[in-house]
């Protein structure tokens, strides 16, 4: 069972929707157990709260489907519904009023299934040319209706001479697609052929006719009589009666999809709708089933829905499955983890939603709206690059990346030791490590190589003081290390320690980092000096900070350069509380770590008094009282200090914090 | 396992059904709860999954009766839960046994009175458990353990079932100690601020409301976070009352509570007896307390490094760390109790030189610099009252109480 699981959720969604749109008269009698309902509200609240894209996608989908004037709109497609419901059964038929309304509630939802982002819809969005697509809009109505399938039978059963709702909307998807009144005489004639031979060989009520291939217009009946699996499987349980819809691949082309037609409203859809091109190749595709996907002319296209980093898909995917789990009618997680591709795969629900999905998806992305693809599979998409050029600016990518802009592993092994030698600024530096590290994320390249990128990364934003750049890599070198990378593990086990204690001030963290270093690592002398920092950061032992400040191995300074001023303003308070009636100003200077030379020694060159001005300087901007001594010696008088001591306000301080940012950084870039 | 007929089989699996319906009919809570207790390993529930292990069709007896047809959601996953649990897939386990979970959560939901609280409290318990065997199972099969996280999600779905008002508030605070246990087994305390949050500020229900034993895990919990935060009089207060209201036979209950309030009533200098700290094997302490008794800075170094795994997983370590300072006070004292006996009126004035020939005693290498900056501190977080002169490199203690007890207050910061 497990594989046949995530669809739950989709329909949940349906029933929750349905409900909103205060049309639940006809779910109420149906189903048993009046505690589904709320699940997918459940759901929806946890969509809102855990993501925001969503939420305007589906908006957006709201809007671009309601409007539709179709070549033949949803009251016309609805009256032939209705001629073929009478046809073919004496069964309550939807008047044409309902229909369109119904659509209003139904679309969103539909779009907020984007938030389980299909790797799949792009090809949909493309398949679906744009004479689909509005026919599209007018079949919207069935996805609501095929909630909960056993429900569904039940009540077919239950009232006889009622035909399922999803036999309906299969009917209505298949009179939508056809062109003129030959087309739909030959449709009816075929779809009244299908209800029969269902009807004698007892399959109408099992067959999961949302899954069901629509036949080829042309009257060639080509319906597939094995695609339905569910002939064979009569179980009467909810969830298995929704299993043969997963057991079919998702990925298999619908046959009547064939982009051939063209209507009037080609060009209001065309804006955001595949180029040409791309819908030829997709027509090409549609004749491969599965393996279609590894197609590599497919892999750049499809990757655009997936211009994400994987690890924010991965993080989204953890959310998705935390609120399908919350389902309770869901069984959803079986194989979530282990068979992930497949599981979506076989998955999610009905292909029409997820063509609505892909509408909205390739809208979205045309407007910048960042969508999750956690579905992807990554080894089909990855890209191999072809690039010869070492130096390449970065540019966040918004489309699938082009091979012929990515560098292979080789070049951009040359790009790094360019980087490394070249006498450029941080800015320049960094611009290019980005594209590099770029390059490597959509290649999957993880190897030394990629340990060696994000390390000199992380070592030029530290001399830089580029904390958010130097986070980043420091949290990639983490996994990095974790996968069994080699690199200088120690060197940065220090800086990350460091960095909890300058910055986290979250002794949880502290504990935790502490309690994960090893024996062998407590000896490593980077670490060793970490540690001994912490402690004099813990004791606010400020002659041991400092002297730790001038012995500090790596780029241990940087980060301590950090906490300096901290740390000073603590020791200086400290002192005005315990020093009277003076301190000299030389002394602090000395244990302060503004001047090298001990106080005692009585060496006093230049250097020194440098120092000694500097330190005075920053007493003063500190709001210590600076007196002169019997001697003519600076001294502080701590107790006219102690109460007048204040922290002033960075003098770089930018407004969005960042002082990397600063508009005059920007104007000292040098053109590249 | 013993032979089990087919009719056997049957027979134990329509006593599950009947006893459940029973359960819910009568709304009997006690009987209701022994039936989702998966890893306690009842008589009942093993021989129940070796049934299933035999008698494939369960979901059709299920099927065909009214009575057990709308549990089904709830039942056949549990089942499947059972028997894989039996046969040791915990994994499968843990999974079938969330989607029961859920299905009984929406059940729950709509009973009115809190009648079924005991089996959610067993399921509660359970998804825990089985979440924390999943994860190991997956660990050792080098597949990252992510099943603990996915029930504590659960579990903050549960808490929100509960949260609201009416009969069911008073559960709320057992799913709250679960939670609590996992967040710290995964170290994501900081999750637990929403929750803390939910329960102490509703105002339409009382703290003192809860069950006992719920009451007495939350103020645990809740008292470590404030270590956490050093937050010593909270820590205290909070740790206090576990304490006291822990049930005294529960010897490793009071263990655990001890062992982070020992340390936090230390920060507060008040220190254990040692009969204490023997009663119930804390004697990793004892080295600790006896530092700050004589001002043995080597003591308590060396017994921070000693034990310093053991204080870094229970999170105590840098609290102890801080004793130092409180040691330091203690040896400065010793050397003014001793210098008042030779000299009284030369008592207040202690010589820097003094103090570091006594840590050289200690075989602690400091130079004048260093401990001029540790009186400094000590002056500064009024441990020692008084001034230090740095010409003279003296110093000068207040003729009157020089060395200010804490009597349960913390070291200014």
């Amino acid at each position: 069972m497990p594989s046949f699981q995530p669809a739950a959720v989709n329909s949940g969604d349906h029933d929750g929707y349905w409900k909103h749109g205060g049309q639940s008269s006809q779910i109420h009698h149906t189903n048993p157990i009046p505690p589904n309902y709320q699940s997918p509200l459940d759901l929806n609240s946890s969509y809102d709260k855990f993501q925001d894209q969503p939420t305007t996608a589906s908006s957006e989908g709201a809007n671009l489907h309601l409007p539709p004037p179709p070549p033949y709109p949803p009251p016309a497609t609805a009256q032939q519904v209705n001629q073929m419901t009478m046809q073919t059964a004496p069964s309550p038929s939807l008047d044409t009023k309902r229909v369109s309304k119904l659509q209003i509630p139904t679309n969103p939802r539909i779009a907020s299934n984007l938030t389980f982002g299909q790797p799949k819809t792009e090809k949909d969005s493309s398949t679906s040319s744009p004479a689909v697509k509005t026919a599209y809009i007018a079949v919207s109505l069935p996805n609501p209706s095929e909630k909960v399938p056993s429900n569904d039978a039940a009540n077919s059963i239950l009232k006889p001479g009622m035909f399922p709702k999803s036999l309906r909307g299969y009917c209505e998807r298949a009179l939508a697609r056809c062109k003129d009144e030959k087309q739909m005489a030959a449709c009816q004639a075929v779809m009244k052929e299908m209800i029969t031979k269902a009807t004698a060989d007892g399959t109408l009520y099992t067959r999961n006719w949302d899954m069901e291939p629509l036949f080829l217009i042309p009257d060639e009946d080509t319906v597939n009589k094995d695609g339905s699996p569910s002939s064979t499987n009569d179980s009467s349980l909810p969830k298995y009666k929704r299993s043969p819809r997963r057991t079919k691949s998702r990925w298999e082309p619908l046959p009547e999809d064939s982009p051939v037609l063209v209507s009037n409203d080609t060009v209001k859809y065309s804006s955001w709708l595949p180029n040409q091109k791309d819908r030829k190749l997709v027509a090409e595709n549609k004749e491969n089933k599965e393996d279609g996907l590894r197609n590599t002319k497919f892999s750049p296209f499809l990757q655009r829905t997936s211009n994400k980093a994987p690890q924010r898909a991965f993080k989204k995917q953890r959310l998705a499955d935390a609120s399908e789990n919350g389902d309770a009618s869901s069984d959803s997680d079986k194989e979530q983890k282990n068979n992930h591709f497949r599981k979506r795969n076989a998955g999610a629900g009905n292909l029409y939603n997820r063509r609505a999905s892909a509408l909205v998806l390739s809208k979205g992305f045309e407007d910048g709206v960042s969508k999750a693809v956690e579905d992807i599979d990554w080894d089909a998409l990855t890209v191999k690059g072809t690039c010869q050029e070492i130096e390449k600016r970065y540019l966040r990518l918004t489309s699938a990346p082009d091979p012929a802009t990515v560098r292979p592993e080789e070049v951009l092994e040359k790009a790094l030791l360019m980087v490394q030698n070249s006498p450029k600024n941080y800015l320049y530096k960094c611009d290019q490590l980005k594209s590099i590290r770029q390059d490597l994320t959509v290649q999957r390249i993880r190897n030394h190589l990629t340990v060696k990128v994000y390390e000199t990364h992380a070592r030029l934003a530290l001399e830089f003081g580029d904390l958010p750049e130097y986070n980043q890599c420091q949290s990639q070198l983490k996994t990095l290390y974790a996968e069994g990378i080699e690199g200088s593990y120690m060197e940065f086990a220090a800086y990350n320690l460091l960095c909890v204690i300058m910055h986290a001030n979250n002794n949880r963290d502290l504990l935790s980092s502490m309690s994960r270093l090893s024996l062998e690592a407590k000896k490593d002398e980077a670490v060793k000096h970490a540690l001994a920092v912490r402690a004099a950061v813990t004791s606010g032992n400020y002659v041991t900070f400092f002297r730790l400040y001038k012995a500090a191995p790596n780029l241990n300074t940087c980060l301590m350069d950090l906490y300096v001023e901290k740390m000073r303003f603590k020791a200086v308070t400290c002192m005005c509380r315990s020093y009277r009636p003076t301190v000299p100003v030389s002394y602090i200077s000395q244990v302060l770590g503004f001047s090298n030379v001990a106080a005692t020694s009585g060496v006093s060159d230049e250097k020194d008094t440098d120092a000694l001005e500097e330190c005075s300087e920053w007493l003063k901007a500190h709001g210590a009282n600076i007196i002169a001594d019997n001697s003519g010696d600076m001294v502080v008088d701590t107790k006219a200090s102690s109460t007048s001591l204040f922290v002033p306000e960075p003098e770089d301080a930018v407004a969005h914090g960042d002082a990397n940012l600063a508009v005059n950084d920007f104007f000292a870039r040098p053109p590249l | 396992m013993a032979y089990m007929s087919m009719g056997e089989a049957h027979r134990r699996i329509m006593e599950y059904l009947d006893r459940f319906s029973d359960a819910v009919s009568s709304q009997d809570g006690a009987s209701f709860k022994s039936l989702f207790a998966v890893s306690s390993n009842s008589h009942f529930l093993l021989s129940l999954a070796d049934a299933l292990n035999i008698f494939h069709d369960a979901p059709r007896l299920l099927k065909n009766s009214d009575n057990y047809s709308q549990f089904s959601d709830i039942i056949l996953p549990l089942f499947r839960s059972l028997q894989s649990y039996r046969q040791s897939n915990l994994l499968e386990a843990y999974t079938a046994f969330e989607k029961a979970a859920n299905a009984f959560i929406q059940e729950f939901r709509n009973w009115e009175s809190a009648w079924a609280m005991e089996a959610l409290y067993a399921i509660v318990y359970d998804i825990r458990v089985l979440a924390e065997k999943a994860d190991r199972e997956l660990a050792s099969n080098g597949k990252s353990p992510e099943k603990l996280k996915g029930a504590g999600s659960f579990l903050m779905k549960v808490f929100g079932v509960l949260a609201g008002k009416g009969s069911k508030r008073v559960g709320a605070l057992y799913v709250t100690c679960q939670l609590f246990k996992i967040y710290f087994k995964l170290g994501t305390v900081h999750l637990c601020r929403s929750v803390i949050r939910s329960i102490e500020t509703a105002r339409i229900f009382d703290f003192e409301e809860f069950p006992k034993r719920d009451k007495v895990t939350y103020m645990y919990y809740t008292g470590r976070l404030e270590v956490f935060n050093e937050n010593f009089p909270a820590a205290d207060h909070k740790l206090s009352y576990a304490l006291e209201h822990c049930n005294p036979k529960s010897e490793a209950n009071i263990r655990m509570i001890l062992k982070h309030l020992i340390p936090v009533k230390l920060s507060l200098g008040i220190l254990p007896t040692n009969r204490l700290l023997e009663k119930y094997s804390l004697l990793e302490y004892s080295d600790i307390v006896q530092a700050l008794r004589r001002g043995d800075l080597r003591l308590l170094r060396r017994a921070l490094q000693d034990h310093e795994d053991r204080f870094l997983r229970s999170g105590v370590y840098l609290v102890l760390e801080k004793l130092e300072l409180q040691v330091y006070q203690r040896l400065v004292k010793k050397i003014y109790i001793i210098q008042k006996q030779k000299d009284p009126s030369k008592a207040h004035q202690v010589k820097l030189e003094v103090i570091i020939k006594a840590l050289k005693w200690l075989e602690i290498d400091m130079d004048v610099e260093e401990v001029e900056c540790i009186m400094a501190i000590l002056i500064y977080k009024n441990l020692m009252k008084g001034y230090f002169a740095h010409k003279s490199k003296v110093v000068v203690l207040s003729k009157q109480d020089p060395f200010p007890k804490l009597n349960g207050k913390p070291v200014n910061s």
